[in-house]
């Protein structure tokens, strides 16, 4: 991050590099060059859906990168009355010491939480949500935890949480539910007595157990076992972050932590893509302490919605890809027993 | 553009293999026993059990836990006599008196500035170890001390050499020479400070008008070449100039062969090759017959390739 000190001379550098007439980068990049990505989904076998991703790894001996990983939890929650029985969805950012070796544990903490309200912010709103969180309407609903810890941080931390949660959140699978009730046999206690479970599935009959007649459904059973399910509904909308770093008259894509230091504003676009031709802006924020103009901002905000075009149709293909990859690692698995 | 790539593939019995090599506990003995036995080529874990400290002492990279002998970094064992020790993969740097380093000033403290030099403890750089403005032997005064940050503030990157040793282990730097001071007009490439080697000179340039400090605690500084008349002569010494922030005027064709010479060191220094300045040179000539881009370097492939027609070559 920022506080990583870097001298005015080797700032002053970057700045002229990229100002330039011919804008040039540490590494050679042109500027809206990504590093390499590496990603996976599936990664945590206890969550309901993980993602592993790395932007900048070095391809030779695997060091360094951005290191994000982000899995997702669905918890069963029971509703107060009157609560709001959608399901809820909550972020979190945990960032490892190790992550930043030159911050106090108190700046560490400060910073996980400014990373936790922008994504919570973003995730958790409304237009997002998906609508397959309902377990019992009015009961009992999913509580979808996404936590995300950064691993290591060599600079352009948003866009790498973006893409990781969105992954994760790609291969999260929904339990299939079903409802229980309760009813009294015809017979009444002695015919339960005899064998019967007292226990029915899907009858429209109405439950002696039921005293509140709002819904006659009193519990729920997973007909599959805990790893299968349906998908989140609407989980292309998962948004995409792009950060433009701002050195007027240019901007670029993907600043190591270097470059982080030297730009002096750096401009937050958060873009969702119900298809890929309508996107619509979900969040933006600018982040230092440098300064820019509004017409200015419309042509970023043009630029940004470009750039996070490739990045989602790029993103799109590779979780595809990692989907096919692992449905024929499982199909091996049970070959091969 | 962005583009994705996958993780590599860990073989699948990867967890498997390691663990029947920690649970065969006579194997790490056996090779101590062995005079002759490969015990060097064996790689250990920190945490690992070595052998009883009944029959060895312990060295470096070692402690004594329950009777037994414990690697304490990950590393080679090695033994003389009864004495195990194990020798690190990866360490920081060793600093040894005369050394040339560069550095980062962390601290500017009463008198002194602290400098990261990638050692295990900071290094000070003393007031009384730096050339003063206006003449090179010259008493320093209380002026001096409480301008120190016109001369080095925090962040600011140094090339130094390593004076002498404090009593708790700390070095100590001195930038009294022509060849020492501020660094500009260029970037910074951080390696494992093994890979660089003590050669006749640390100060490489290469024809493509670019300087090299190839600084023995691996902080190697790629920067435009200043002409040798300029860096001459005490009386030669500017203040000004020394101690400036300012960088001099790069144009794109420095800036790109300086990024290029950078991305050569990452790839060597990947693939653990020891930097000399033949090999930097061959490199780059390598890079530019190939008439590739400076990005193309960050390919997996292309790092290969490069350093396979390095390597072979010597």
């Amino acid at each position: 991050m920022a506080s990583s000190h870097i001298s005015k001379a080797e700032s002053s550098y970057i700045q002229a590099g990229l100002t330039s007439k011919d804008p040039q980068r540490l590494d050679g990049r042109n500027l809206g060059d990504y590093r390499a990505v590496a990603l996976e989904t599936g990664v945590a076998p206890l969550a309901n859906g993980s993602a592993k991703l790395n932007i900048g790894r070095n391809p030779h001996n695997g060091s360094g990168g951005t290191e994000v990983v982000a899995a997702t939890k669905l918890e069963v929650e029971t509703l107060e009355e009157g609560a709001v029985d959608k399901g809820r969805v909550v972020c979190t950012v945990t960032c490892s010491p190790a992550a930043y070796p030159h911050l106090s544990p108190n700046a560490v903490e400060d910073l996980q939480y400014d990373l936790t309200t922008v994504i919570n912010q973003t995730l958790a709103h409304p237009s997002l949500h998906p609508g397959n969180l309902r377990i019992i309407p009015g009961r009992k609903s999913w509580l979808l935890n996404v936590d995300l810890v950064v691993l290591a941080d060599a600079g352009n931390i948003y866009d790498a949480l973006f893409m990781a949660a969105r992954a994760a959140l790609w291969d999260t699978k929904v339990p299939r539910t079903r409802f229980v009730q309760f009813k009294a046999r015809k017979g009444g206690v002695d015919n339960v007595g005899k064998g019967g479970d007292g226990m029915d599935v899907h009858q429209d009959v109405t439950s002696g157990f039921d005293t509140r007649g709002a819904h006659s459904a009193a519990d729920f059973e997973l007909p599959d076992y805990w790893d299968e399910g349906e998908v989140l509904d609407g989980r292309d909308r998962w948004p995409i972050c792009i950060t433009l770093n701002l050195v007027p008259p240019n901007h670029f894509l993907d600043a190591t932590t270097s470059e982080e230091s030297a730009v002096p504003l750096k401009l937050l676009l958060v873009f969702s893509f119900a298809s890929i031709e309508v996107p619509t802006i979900q969040a933006m924020r600018f982040i230092g302490t440098g300064e820019t103009s509004s017409p200015e901002l419309r042509q970023l905000i043009k630029e940004g919605q470009r750039y996070a075009a490739d990045t989602f149709k790029a993103l799109q293909s590779k979780l595809k890809a990692e989907d096919v990859r692992r449905n024929q690692k499982t199909r091996e698995l049970f070959a091969s027993r | 553009m962005i583009s994705f790539t996958s993780f590599p593939t860990q073989p699948e019995d990867a967890y498997r293999t390691v663990r029947r090599y920690n649970d065969d506990e006579d194997d790490a003995m056996m090779d101590l026993d062995d005079e002759n036995g490969p015990s060097s080529s064996k790689l250990t874990c920190p945490g690992e059990t070595l052998t009883s400290s009944h029959d060895y002492m312990r060295g470096h990279g070692t402690y004594v836990d329950n009777d037994e002998v414990i690697a304490s970094v990950t590393g080679t064992i090695e033994r003389v006599n009864r004495l195990v020790t194990v020798r690190p993969v990866n360490s920081r740097y060793n600093p040894e008196i005369g050394d040339l380093v560069v550095g980062r000033i962390a601290e500017v403290q009463p008198r002194r500035w602290k400098v990261d030099a990638n050692s295990r403890q900071d290094a000070i750089l003393m007031l009384s170890s730096v050339n003063l403005p206006g003449g090179v032997q010259r008493r320093k005064l209380e002026s001096d001390e409480l301008q120190m940050r016109t001369f080095f503030e925090e962040g600011d990157l140094l090339v130094a050499e390593v004076q002498a040793f404090f009593a708790d282990g700390a070095m100590s730097l001195h930038t009294r020479s022509l060849k020492y001071g501020k660094l500009r007009n260029g970037q910074l490439v951080i390696v494992p400070p093994v890979l660089v080697r003590r050669l006749k000179s640390h100060f490489l340039t290469l024809p493509c008008n670019v300087d090299i400090i190839l600084a023995l605690n691996g902080y190697i500084w790629v920067s435009k070449h200043i002409k040798q008349i300029e860096q001459e002569g005490e009386l030669g010494f500017d203040a000004e100039a020394v101690y400036s922030n300012q960088n001099d005027r790069i144009d794109s064709s420095t800036r790109s062969a300086i990024a290029r010479v950078a991305n050569i060191i990452q790839i060597l220094a990947s693939h653990f090759i020891p930097l000399t300045d033949t090999l930097l040179l061959e490199a780059y000539e390598w890079t530019m017959e190939q008439d590739s881009d400076v990005k193309t370097l960050l390919q997996e492939d292309y790092g290969d390739a490069l350093v396979a027609a390095v390597v072979s070559k010597e």
